[in-house]
């Protein structure tokens, strides 16, 4: 068995918070573990305030962790000083969200691409060139752009720079963190489909965060939900759309709006009430306890333990006192209950 | 909020950059004012060997405190010396003071500025508190205590101007660096494994420059009023050469006799500062890509 | 019976690059009760539009055409009669309800200032006024919230609050300009049905700006599309979504990932070659020409005008209909 590309155990990252009024520890990610395989694209999906971003941050190693195991292709990287990190840092890159910020103003944008190559060591001089040629290439982008500024290039083509910049070292991961949240629609449906080819042509595993799920179901293998910092659900891509556990993933479903006016206005809806908790003071036991439709029934465990992330079969995972494997019966969770 | 998105195909990026800043500039007139008034002065004081019909040290025992005449356009000192000629020698003084200090400043706030914000930690904390005691100092205090402490000469204060003027600059360059090291082309450097000081040269200090250039083009009249006043006070420029602070001070014995030997020096300073003032707002609003016009 | 009848609206600015037009002779109708939705891209002047009715833009716009409401031309008259109108009769709610409160007063407060102004009531009448409204936008526990400050709320209920805030003087049309796209899924679905709801109980008109062609869906009854300052199509919306006739529709509609496409791998999203067109010039020609799989030269060389094709259904396009690839 092929050892994966990543792997991340009871991943923590605290921050401390000092500031006039709060005072106090954001508990942005409070234990996540998951694998990605070679050549699989697991999707992470949550709101604001899960901690998905940070679990980017940590992987990439761009903060480091409070506590937990972060390892690339077998070596631990979690602790690993800036220096020792370097050479590692072929195998791992990562695509931002605001094509506006994420590229140097003051560089040429055939500048940006070539910059891993040359950091590493991989290639000069006219070498250079030409791999930065192939790389433009390969993102669809004309090569006469490799003169121009990022501010003069659409958000789409600076994208599909910081897709270039990202593959530049053939990595063996790629670390999407919306990367393509804040493009136009029309221009999104290239971006995605640019990175499925690549994907699909040099064979990277990604890490693919999102809030939005039809944008994973499109792309990914696997997907990890993530509320508050934790991971409730994790499961192959068309289980989950299909047979979600979860009561979160369940509602997350059901309100990502749908482009048919016919579909969507009969479909019933489940409202979450309240707001997600502040990460400073997460609820005890079961931090979905708070706006879970059916809390009563879980209750009084709910507030005392963590639901632990139980493997129902299948690579199918939930967190929930409510879902047991194995029993006669584990869809305790019917949708159609739920939606009333 | 920004309600067009103009990125068209163009000629070629820098000279498209070139021609839009131009255009923004010719639509400010104060800028434009100060870019001619300030060039003006820089010239007369570079070309004062050649400009100015008398050197700064003649004296013509003859026309004492003489009004304006042909011969003298500004008249005449308590020595005889041509005031306007004077006022030309003297630019070289004030703006040599201004600038070299300018540059003092940067040279060493932008270091210091820089290493605070981007590593943080305690090394900032330690340069932030040091910062903010010496900004707890009226500028002008600071330069007379250094230049006092080291001697009256034009170096010594042009020193003393750069160290006084270097603590607002720490905190200008640590704000920008603070602000540049959360960007994500930063991030998507140190993902490239590029080390702090290629981040620093490569991304950081490049991006900062504008900032930097405004900085500068306002600290150079806080400095040449500096250099004002430490000659005024003797701090500065030592006699026979002229300032426009050492004219000045030498009016003041005379001002009821001949005022204007006070007004003219007076007038240069607040013109020579006011155009590189107006010429620095211009440049800060011309630089920062968010203006449209 | 319509509300708000705008005719031939265009909005050029002066830019570094010389005039931009960024709406070019937009007109249409709203009509009481109805929720409009407004689609389209970055650029495609669906915001400038509507924040040039109440005169929001900065000065270096300059608008023309006319936009009648009440009998009065909103684009021509007085400045002083124009506030009358705004945050009254026409209120507007902005995407960003992180920025759009100010942070310094408590939300009941800021309420009722609008209360205050335009009502003319007293302190107290608007302190209990901007309860009943915080009700009204389903602000759980409003007595307790009317003094909080705005950093203490969520950024959902931040928007409800702007929501309350427009709706304080019971406008008769409330302008919603990207109100869900700054929030989460699930509060985003919040807002919709509050909004629907803000449409049944008071019979506010809403238009409803946005680039997510599923918020449409949802709430809409006719939508606009619109492209490069022009608008491309107009349709009720089930028959916008059944017979997308601007090839511009069609490439939104394929765009989009649709759940349960995980089971057809083969497919590929629909993706529109080129990028919206520079709006320094206006071409005679159809704006999206450039980019699309139908332009001929007749396209390249005349604007298409508005034509019915169905009943209530308007395309701007020399050659209208559903794609081939049609969207499942």
């Amino acid at each position: 068995m092929t050892e994966p590309v990543l792997e991340v155990v009871d991943l923590v990252k605290h921050f401390p918070v000092r500031g006039f009024g709060a005072r106090g520890v954001v508990h942005a990610v409070d234990g996540v573990s998951f694998s990605i395989g070679r050549g699989e694209m697991l999707g992470l999906v949550g709101e604001s305030g899960s901690g998905k971003s940070t679990v980017a941050n940590c992987v990439m190693r761009l903060v480091a962790p409070t506590s937990g195991t972060i390892r690339l292709r077998g070596q631990d990287i979690t602790h690993l000083s800036r220096r020792s990190l370097r050479p590692l840092r072929r195998d791992m890159h990562m695509v931002f969200q605001d094509p506006y910020s994420s590229l140097d103003p003051r560089m040429t944008c055939g500048q940006i691409v070539g910059e891993p190559l040359s950091v590493q060591g991989i290639a000069r001089g006219r070498e250079l060139v030409r791999l930065v040629g192939d790389l433009f290439d390969r993102v669809g982008l004309r090569d006469e752009l490799r003169f121009r500024y990022p501010h003069e290039l659409s958000g789409g083509q600076r994208q599909r720079i910081g897709l270039a910049r990202a593959l530049a070292v053939s990595p063996a991961l790629l670390v999407a963190d919306e990367p393509v949240s804040a493009l136009d629609v029309s221009v999104q449906a290239s971006i995605l489909n640019l990175l499925r080819d690549l994907q699909e042509d040099l064979g990277f595993s990604c890490l693919f965060i999102t809030h939005d799920l039809a944008t994973v179901e499109y792309l990914c293998d696997r997907v990890a939900v993530m509320y508050l910092g934790q991971v409730v659900e994790l499961a192959p891509t068309s289980e989950l759309f299909t047979e979600p556990r979860h009561p979160y993933t369940q509602a997350l479903l059901s309100a990502a709006v749908v482009p048919d006016p016919d579909v969507q206005r009969s479909r019933s809806r489940i409202v979450l009430e309240g707001d997600v908790p502040s990460p400073l003071a997460p609820p005890s036991g079961c931090r979905f306890r708070t706006r879970c439709p059916l809390e009563h029934r879980s209750a009084p465990l709910s507030h005392e333990e963590e639901p632990p992330l139980v493997d129902l079969g299948g690579g199918h995972h939930v967190a929930c006192h409510l879902v047991r494997p194995g029993a006669e019966e584990t869809k305790l969770l019917d949708p159609a209950e739920l939606a009333g | 909020m920004s309600f067009v998105d103009t990125t068209a195909a163009v000629i070629s990026p820098r000279a498209r950059r070139r021609r839009i800043l131009r255009r923004r500039f010719l639509r400010r007139p104060l800028a434009v004012v100060g870019l001619v008034v300030a060039t003006a002065f820089i010239l007369g004081a570079i070309l004062a060997p050649v400009v100015a019909p008398y050197s700064a040290g003649t004296t013509d025992f003859n026309a004492l405190l003489a009004h304006a005449s042909s011969k003298h356009l500004l008249g005449t000192d308590e020595l005889g010396r041509d005031v306007f000629s004077r006022i030309l020698w003297g630019a070289r003084a004030s703006i040599e003071a201004g600038v070299l200090a300018t540059l003092v400043a940067m040279a060493v706030a932008v270091p210091i500025g820089v290493a605070a914000g981007y590593y943080r930690g305690f090394v900032d904390t330690v340069i932030a508190r040091l910062t903010d005691v010496l900004l707890a100092f009226p500028f002008l205090i600071l330069a007379v205590g250094l230049a006092a402490i080291l001697g009256p000469s034009l170096t010594n204060a042009t020193i003393a101007l750069g160290v006084g003027a270097a603590p607002a600059l720490i905190r200008i360059a640590r704000g920008e660096a603070l602000a540049l090291r959360e960007e994500d082309y930063v991030r998507a450097a140190i993902a490239n494994g590029a080390s702090d000081l290629r981040i620093l040269a490569r991304h950081v200090l490049p991006n900062m420059l504008s900032t930097l250039i405004v900085q500068a083009t306002v600290a150079i009249p806080t400095a040449i009023i500096g250099e004002a006043v430490l000659s005024f006070l003797g701090l500065g420029v030592q006699p026979p050469t002229p300032s426009w602070g050492v004219m000045l001070a030498d009016a003041q014995s005379y001002l009821s006799q001949a005022p204007l030997l006070a007004v003219y020096p007076g007038i240069a300073i607040f013109l020579c500062s006011l155009s590189f003032n107006l010429l620095g707002d211009g440049l800060r609003d011309i630089l920062d890509p968010r203006t449209t016009r | 019976m319509s509300l708000l009848e705008v005719s031939d609206l265009s909005v050029r600015f002066d830019t570094d690059d010389g005039q931009v037009h960024a709406v070019d002779r937009f007109s249409f109708t709203l009509g009481e009760r109805e929720v409009v939705g407004v689609v389209g891209e970055s650029g495609c002047g669906k915001s400038v539009s509507f924040m040039s009715l109440l005169r929001l833009l900065p000065e270096t716009a300059i608008v023309s055409g006319t936009a009648m409401f009440d009998g009065v031309d909103l684009l021509s008259v007085p400045v002083s009669q124009l506030r009358r109108v705004r945050g009254r009769r026409i209120a507007f709610v902005f995407q960003e309800p992180m920025t759009s409160l100010n942070p310094a007063f408590k939300i009941g407060n800021q309420i009722g200032e609008v209360l205050r102004r335009h009502l003319g009531l007293s302190r107290p009448a608007a302190r209990t006024r901007a309860i009943e409204l915080l009700e009204l936008v389903r602000i759980p526990a409003p007595d307790r919230r009317v003094d909080e400050y705005p950093h203490q709320l969520s950024g959902g209920m931040r928007q409800r609050v702007m929501i309350a805030m427009a709706l304080a003087c019971d406008p008769k049309i409330l302008i919603a300009d990207e109100p869900t796209t700054a929030l989460d899924v699930t509060i985003q679905a919040g807002i919709l049905d509050l909004m629907r709801d803000i449409r049944e109980r008071l019979g506010t008109s809403i238009v409803l700006i946005t680039h997510n062609l599923g918020v449409v869906a949802d709430i809409a009854d006719r939508v606009i599309v619109m492209y490069a300052g022009r608008k491309a199509e107009e349709a009720p919306v089930r028959e916008l979504f059944a017979r997308p006739q601007h090839p511009y529709t069609n490439g939104l509609l394929g765009a989009v990932p649709r759940p349960g496409a995980a089971a057809d791998a083969s497919r590929r999203l629909r993706e529109i070659p080129g990028r919206v067109p520079s709006l320094a010039e206006l071409p005679h020609a159809c704006a999206f020409a450039p980019r699309c799989p139908r332009a001929d030269a007749q396209s390249r060389s005349a604007v298409p005008e508005l034509r019915e094709v169905h009943p209530g259904h308007h395309v701007a396009c020399f050659h209208p209909g559903p794609d081939a690839e049609a969207v499942a």
